[in-house]
């Protein structure tokens, strides 16, 4: 079974190859992206199965980079990153196609079971 | 001044101090996700049995990253920290630079967001000048954050202060392109001059200047009971 294709975009770098590394010692193959310009261009060089993505990263809005992302490939799930939860942002975000949320600082865990269904429902739409 | 300038007032003063304090909090909740993912991945590499020379090395950068963490932590909570206790005193001697420099520790979350670096050119040996450091802070966030909002990606704002006689000046000079942006209820130029006189002092815009607060080293006593 291929290994889960994973893009993290987040501005704090070590946040993200911290979790990236973790990720990666989990079997997952990630790359990172610290502004939404460097994630749409990796997202149309190296598609992923999921995109674990900061609301707050510079250069785009979060949402208008969910929106982007969707209109390259639907079937590319997206998981927000959101600090603490704000109520607006996540509820844009689902309504423009997000597959999920999770708070940060992220439990490892439930990261996890979040990238996995996510990983469950492009297979399944991709059938 | 009326009631509701009055209102105004309070408003942008609880507006100022919730946007503060939501900078802080986002600023914290960084640090401490990378020191949470940080200390999760040394237990994942203990777990995976990864002690070789190479491992140490990284454990120790991991290490030194998580101090780095820790370190920014504490110096934004010593910001604050000096920042709340400015409610407590409506006239003292203070330092402009200090002030300044903790006010824009405390706004550097607004300005990354927006690609926007915030610079310090700040005149060494200023004189401590009696006033209301917090609202002065107010004033100076109210026009920074006009500058942040008005300025594009990229672009950067210099708050620079210097003595002039028996002044004290802080000017905000924005250097970048301008974008269109609209107009916040946190601008309003009633409520600036409103405070600028409180503080005894005065205001000056000049276009693609920025703008320049000059105050006196002592504060004259213009109190009318109604600032806030």
């Amino acid at each position: 079974m291929s290994r889960t294709k994973v893009l993290l975009v987040d501005d704090e770098v070590e946040f993200a190859s911290a979790l990236a590394e973790r990720l990666e010692l989990r079997n997952y193959e990630v790359r990172t992206a610290s502004n939404a310009l460097e994630a749409l261009g990796l997202i149309y060089s190296y598609p992923p199965d999921v995109v674990i993505l900061d609301l707050k990263i510079p250069g785009m809005d979060g949402i208008e980079a969910l929106k982007a992302i969707k209109i390259f490939d639907s079937s590319i799930e997206v998981i927000m990153l959101t600090g603490h939860g704000d109520g607006f942002s996540v509820e844009q975000g689902l309504k423009s196609g997000a597959f999920e949320y999770i708070i940060k600082p992220v439990e490892i865990g439930e990261l996890i079971s979040k990238i996995d269904s996510a990983k469950n429902k492009r297979n399944k739409g991709n059938t | 001044m009326g009631n509701s300038d009055r209102e105004d007032l309070r408003f942008l003063q609880l507006n100022f101090i919730g946007r503060i304090l939501a900078g802080f909090t986002h600023e914290i909740n960084n640090y401490i996700a990378i020191i949470k993912e940080s200390v999760g991945l040394m237990g994942d590499m203990i777990k995976a049995g990864k002690s070789g020379k190479n491992e140490s090395r990284q454990y120790l950068e991991i290490i030194a990253s998580i101090e780095e963490q820790i370190e920014r932590s504490l110096d934004l909570f010593r910001y604050l920290n000096r920042f709340a206790h400015k409610m407590d005193m409506p006239r003292v001697s203070f330092n402009v630079n200090e002030s300044m420099e903790e006010l824009l520790a405390l706004m550097n979350r607004f300005a990354n967001q927006r690609k926007i670096r915030l610079e310090t050119d700040f005149q060494k040996d200023l004189p401590s000048i009696q006033s209301d450091p917090a609202m002065l802070q107010f004033l100076v966030f109210c026009f920074v954050r006009e500058k942040l909002d008005r300025l594009d990606k990229n672009s950067r704002i210099t708050v620079k202060t210097a003595r002039r006689d028996n002044s004290v000046t802080i000017a905000m000079i924005p250097q970048g392109n301008r974008v269109e942006a609209e107009t916040e209820r946190l601008y309003s130029p009633e409520i600036h001059e409103h405070v600028i006189r409180l503080l005894g002092g005065e205001i000056l815009e000049r276009e693609d200047q920025g703008i320049q607060i000059t105050l006196p080293v002592n504060m004259p006593d213009v109190s009318s009971g109604d600032g806030g």
